[in-house]
């Protein structure tokens, strides 16, 4: 069949809806309880011609009659051949048994109202009669019809149901009711459901339910015996015991109720006393709810749906509750009596003026806050002269990214003894599984699991190794560009520098464009005076004397001009990998012709000479670190002691948050001890402070002489980049604060420092100027202090800060 | 899965004791077997008892006590009690909020759970809820659903729990013993069920929760004594003595040999509605029949149902409101309560 085209369709949907609006038409005139004028009209003439045509002996209400007639389409004949034979049916069923005593019992039994719609017992009022001649679960159409349309029987059909009746029920009621004060109430009348009587169902439900002096009441035969099949119902018809359901039970209507107690009708002798079905308790629900506990504790009444818990207490309905004295005045009262019989007998020893006295110096007493933490007011230089401390030095590594900074210093811990073999093992293992087994040695110092995924350092590392002359620190800083400013921080907390440099062909280039080039110069421009340059890698290019001449001469080159002095710098080829050369010479036949025999990398940081302490200064420390130091030490920071001296006691001064805070403790290298001094980098526990007051940063001074929070100042400063006025960083250490170069004062000359050009224009890369500097907020910042301009990730310039 | 928290009895449950002179004798067993000295449409008698339990919103105790046999010879003739009487009590918890996790509900959520004690019954129940005792409650609920008007609490929760303290036995014990454990029928649980509903209703009652009507449970048989003609029957009986079907109200399942059908309905006689229905065995014709007639069993229910709610109110308004004053407003309210 070929596709419909849509004019088909289209046409196919517009007979569908027009059946529909048929549909609807048609059971807008005919169908439902809304008959028409001159159906109702018809109903009525009908009505009344099957009432004549019915023998006045059988009884059927009008709403029968309606309904036959309805089903018939009004033809009386069919509709009076239908009624006949359903009354005969029912009539031959009642016949046997003793119908005439039941119904004299009945009125006895049902002496209040319930309603009820029919005198006969029509086939419509029980629900197995109902169903009589319908199989289950095919129920006909028509049928199912009756059940919707015809709400006649107001109790009858299935169980429940609407208790209104329809329009036709309540008709036929009216007009049963006008027939029974016509006198026609020798039958019982039939669809007693006015609504008049519907409240007082329920009530008289209940009265005949529950009043015991009623009990003496008889039930009425139960339609379940009047209905039993022959088998079941060969017996007569039996008295139930107990009420019926009142759909079945013909009674007379209320007003003869109260008649009936009185009348003289005999009792039927089928009839039995309903038992009083309550029973005494056994002994068990006795013990349950004890014996002589008939009455229950007055419970809550529930009145709300959730009850308070105390509202049927005495007190809370007492409604003046404030006008006694509170409970807290009770014990208050209560207490002042106690005091008062305690002061009798003293006012008696001692007079009332003693009493007097020692309240006033009671009062007077003031608690003050006593400092938490004692110092013990060493005297710190003299210690630290005493201490005959062995020489400290900090280095950091510098050096291109992925030049072999980390590994190197993985490598001089790991020979040096400071990391076992057995975290080297593990680390291996580790670097291993991920197939990176060449950086075993670097996670020795990059420990965070991002700086092992990436294989770069992010963050300033901190170890510490000892030689026999000198503690070192190392500051293992970051190659990658991206962490310039991590580098920074490290570059200003060391003495000295370790310039790593990868051999490798293309590396040392490569290298030489980037981080070492930058590096160097940061590092020179921080105020680092001497450099250790480590040729590292020696061992991929065969250890060749030629490429490290090459690599020396090309950095001295560079480094003399990046203003370091040629006798500040020392090469050590090594390999960091294999550990030659690190702390001992490689072994024989490593080196070809063993063309180098200077110092090892350790000997050459050993050859350091000591820098000056600043121990006269006034007290200056750089954040470096703010943390969490543990259970007992909320608040710790961590930095690189740049002047002064300090001890375990000593009040210290946060800038720029103009904070004071007790130091509670000081750590050094991992070590507590009771004073620290300047060259130190030094972990301290910090307490009266909050952490909100600490940043990176931020300089912790003595409040005696604290660093002042500056806007503006003027820097000499190393250009590196062309300088002009601009937006930059400035970095100290960790600080860092965007600021603007607004004034371009003078060129000066690299040697000299004399001015050679006054408000240049531009600062060409290379040389020297000195620069106004304006910050948009304030910093802590001295005269003398080592920062670095940087501008969209570059370093542009590093300089000496001259005046504030 | 056995329950490890608790000492259990053996898995076998305890054995009725045998008498040697049932061995000897085994016709002397049947001698035993009790019979229905009731009218087929008397209802055993049934305390029923509100107030029970103080820790509950509401709670209500129903017994259904072993009715006295009409000539008892003097010394019984075996200690086994011929028949199982009922003991159930039932606690309502709520209305009360329901928990933070639970989802909005408009309405009342009604829980309601059926347990046996494990010494309910003569085979020894478990103390994890059985099929059986979760179909109970499915019914249990199905039948209080439709009474409670759930709309007036949002966000609320009731629950009904109803433990059979003594359940109604299935079969006499001496065809347990004769026939084995197997061949129980179930037919109890109907017993059961009816008292489940009636008890329940009284406790909601006792709450305070609002219902249409009160609802109470029936339950009526069509039962067979296939052998029952000229064996120990008793004069009250000999009207109802026959060997076709009968119906009864209320059986009592140790007095009959064969229950063909059962039914227990949930009624609410102020409204003639029908709130459960559950059906049993092979009623055929006369399945309607039975209907109405456990429909009759439960209006004979409420009366006592009623006795025992008005009872308890009585006393509770007592205290509170005083005097007669009290009472008369609770028959007002309590008829507002029931055309609901």
């Amino acid at each position: 069949m070929p596709p419909k085209s849509g004019h088909q369709r289209v046409k196919q949907l517009g007979y569908d809806g027009d059946d529909l609006y048929y549909d609807d038409d048609y059971s807008d005139e005919g169908g439902g309880d809304g008959l028409s004028p001159e159906d109702k009209e018809q109903m009525r003439q009908g009505t009344i011609q099957v009432k004549a045509a019915l023998a006045s002996s059988i009884s059927v209400s009008d709403a029968e009659i309606q309904e036959a007639l309805w089903h018939y389409y009004y033809d009386i004949d069919k509709s009076v051949t239908y009624l006949k034979s359903k009354s005969a049916k029912v009539e031959e069923k009642k016949s046997s048994g003793k119908l005439d005593i039941l119904i004299f019992g009945l009125k006895k039994l049902f002496p209040y109202p319930i309603p009820r719609q029919s005198s006969y017992k029509h086939v419509a009022v029980s629900a197995a009669e109902f169903f009589n001649d319908t199989p289950w679960l095919n129920v006909p159409i028509h049928r199912r019809g009756e059940i919707i349309v015809e709400p006649l029987y107001p109790r009858g059909g299935l169980l429940g149901g609407s208790s209104k009746p329809s329009k036709l029920a309540a008709l036929a009621a009216a007009r049963k009711r006008k027939q029974r004060e016509d006198g026609v109430a020798s039958v019982p009348d039939n669809a007693d459901t006015s609504h008049d009587k519907e409240p007082d169902r329920a009530v008289a439900l209940l009265d005949r339910l529950s009043l015991k002096d009623r009990a003496k009441e008889k039930a009425p035969p139960s339609l379940g015996s009047s209905e039993q099949p022959e088998e079941l119902s060969k017996k007569k018809p039996r008295q139930t015991r107990y009420p019926v359901r009142r759909k079945k039970s013909p009674s007379p209507p209320p007003v003869q109720r109260r008649e009936e107690p009185s009348g003289p009708i005999p009792e039927p002798s089928a009839a039995i006393e309903i038992p009083d079905l309550r029973a005494p308790p056994s002994t068990f629900a006795a013990a349950m709810i004890g014996a002589n506990r008939m009455e229950p504790q007055p419970r809550p009444l529930r009145g709300s749906m959730f009850s308070l818990p105390y509202i049927h207490n005495g007190w809370f309905t007492n409604a003046n509750a404030f006008a006694g004295p509170s409970p807290d005045d009770i014990v208050m009262n209560a207490q002042a009596k106690g005091q008062k019989s305690k002061k009798v007998p003293s006012k008696q020893v001692n007079g009332g003026k003693s009493t007097n006295k020692l309240t006033e110096s009671v009062s007077s007493l003031t608690i003050e806050e006593a400092p938490k933490v004692k110092s013990k007011n060493l005297n710190v230089l003299q210690e630290f002269e005493k201490s005959n401390m062995k020489k400290t030095a900090s280095f950091v590594v510098i050096g291109h990214v992925d030049h072999g900074k980390s590994t190197l210093m993985g490598r001089l811990l790991y020979d040096l003894k400071v990391i076992d073999q057995r975290s080297v093992d593990k680390l291996r293992k580790e670097a291993e599984t991920i197939g990176k087994s060449s950086f075993a040695l670097a996670w020795v110092m990059d420990q965070t699991s991002e700086e092992r995924s990436r294989g770069v350092t992010v963050d300033i590392a901190t170890n510490y190794f000892e030689t026999e002359k000198t503690r070192f620190t190392i500051l293992d800083a970051p190659g990658h560009q991206d962490f310039i400013p991590n580098m920074i921080a490290g570059a200003s907390q060391a003495d000295f520098a370790v310039l790593v440099i990868d051999a490798g062909t293309n590396s040392f280039e490569s290298g030489l464009k980037g981080q070492t080039k930058e590096h160097a110069l940061l590092v020179r421009s921080m105020g680092v005076q001497r450099l250790v340059i480590a040729v590292n890698k020696m061992d991929t290019i065969s250890w060749s004397k030629a490429r490290y001449d090459e690599i020396s001469q090309q950095m001295t080159a560079f480094l003399t001009a990046a203003s370091f002095s040629p006798k500040n710098l020392a090469f050590i080829p090594c390999a960091g990998l294999t550990g030659d050369n690190i702390i001992r010479p490689p072994p024989d036949g490593t080196i070809p012709g063993n063309w180098y025999s200077g110092p090892t990398l350790v000997e050459a940081l050993d050859a350091s000479e000591p820098a000056k302490r600043a121990l006269s200064l006034p007290l200056r420390l750089t954040v470096a670190d703010v943390f969490r130091g543990g259970v007992m030490n909320p608040l710790s920071v961590s930095g690189r002691l740049d002047a002064g001296s300090l001890q375990v006691g000593d009040t210290v001064l946060a800038m720029p948050a103009n904070e004071t805070a007790t130091i509670k403790g000081i750590e050094v290298e991992g070590e507590p001890v009771d004073w620290a001094v300047a060259g130190q980098i030094t972990t301290l526990h910090l307490a009266d402070i909050d952490a909100v007051h600490l940043r990176l940063g931020d300089i912790v001074c003595s409040p005696a002489a604290p660093i002042k929070n500056v806007k503006s100042f003027q820097a000499k400063i190393l250009a590196f980049e062309h300088v002009v006025p601009m937006s930059v960083d400035v970095f100290r250490g960790r600080m860092n604060a965007p600021a603007k170069v607004t004034k371009l004062v003078a060129v000066l000359s690299k040697q000299s420092g004399e001015v050679e050009k006054k408000r240049p224009r531009i600062v060409q890369p290379g040389s020297v100027a000195r620069v106004v500097v304006e910050m948009e907020r304030e910093m802590p910042l001295d005269s003398g202090t080592r920062i670095v301009l940087r501008a969209d990730g570059a370093t542009v310039a590093a300089g000496l800060l001259e005046s504030v | 899965m056995t329950d490890r928290r608790r000492i259990n009895a053996p898995s076998g449950g305890t054995s009725t004791p045998i008498f040697a002179r049932t061995v000897k004798d085994p016709d002397s067993l049947h001698t035993l077997r009790p019979t229905r000295a009731r009218q087929p449409d008397e209802l055993r008698k049934i305390f029923l008892k509100t107030g029970l339990t103080p820790s509950a919103s509401g709670s209500a105790y129903l017994e259904i006590p072993p009715a006295d046999p009409p000539t008892t010879p003097s010394p019984p003739a075996s200690l086994i009690p011929p028949r199982s009487s009922l003991k159930l009590a039932c606690a309502v918890h709520g209305p009360k909020p329901l928990p933070r996790s639970a989802p909005f509900s408009p309405h009342l959520i009604l829980t309601t759970t059926v347990k046996f004690a494990p010494f309910a019954a003569r085979a020894r129940r478990g103390y994890i809820r059985d099929a059986s005792e979760r179909d109970l409650g499915v019914h249990l609920e199905t039948a209080l659903r439709g009474v409670v008007i759930g709309e007036r609490w949002p966000k609320s929760g009731v629950e009904v729990v109803v433990t059979v303290l003594e359940a109604e036995e299935d079969v006499w014990w001496g065809d347990e013993f004769t026939a084995g454990l197997g061949r129980t029928g179930g037919w109890g649980l109907m017993t059961v069920l009816a008292g489940c509903v009636t008890v329940a209703s009284a406790a909601i009652a006792d709450a305070g929760i609002d219902c249409v009507d009160l609802v109470s449970g029936g339950v009526a048989a069509i039962v067979r004594n296939p052998d029952a003609k000229g064996k120990g029957r008793s004069e009250g009986e000999a009207e109802t003595k026959t060997e076709g079907p009968y119906t009864v109200l209320d059986p009592c399942p140790a007095e009959h040999q064969e229950i063909v059908a059962g039914c227990v309905v949930g009624y609410l006689p102020g409204r003639d509605e029908i709130t459960a229905l559950w059906m049993k065995g092979e009623a055929g014709e006369f399945a309607e029949q039975v209907v109405d007639r456990a429909v009759q069993a439960s209006i004979a229910t409420m009366t006592v149902l009623k006795e025992a709610v008005k009872e308890a109110a009585e006393l509770k308004f007592q205290g509170s409101a005083g005097g007669d004053k009290g009472i008369k407003s609770l028959g007002v309210s309590n008829d507002v309560e029931m055309v609901g």
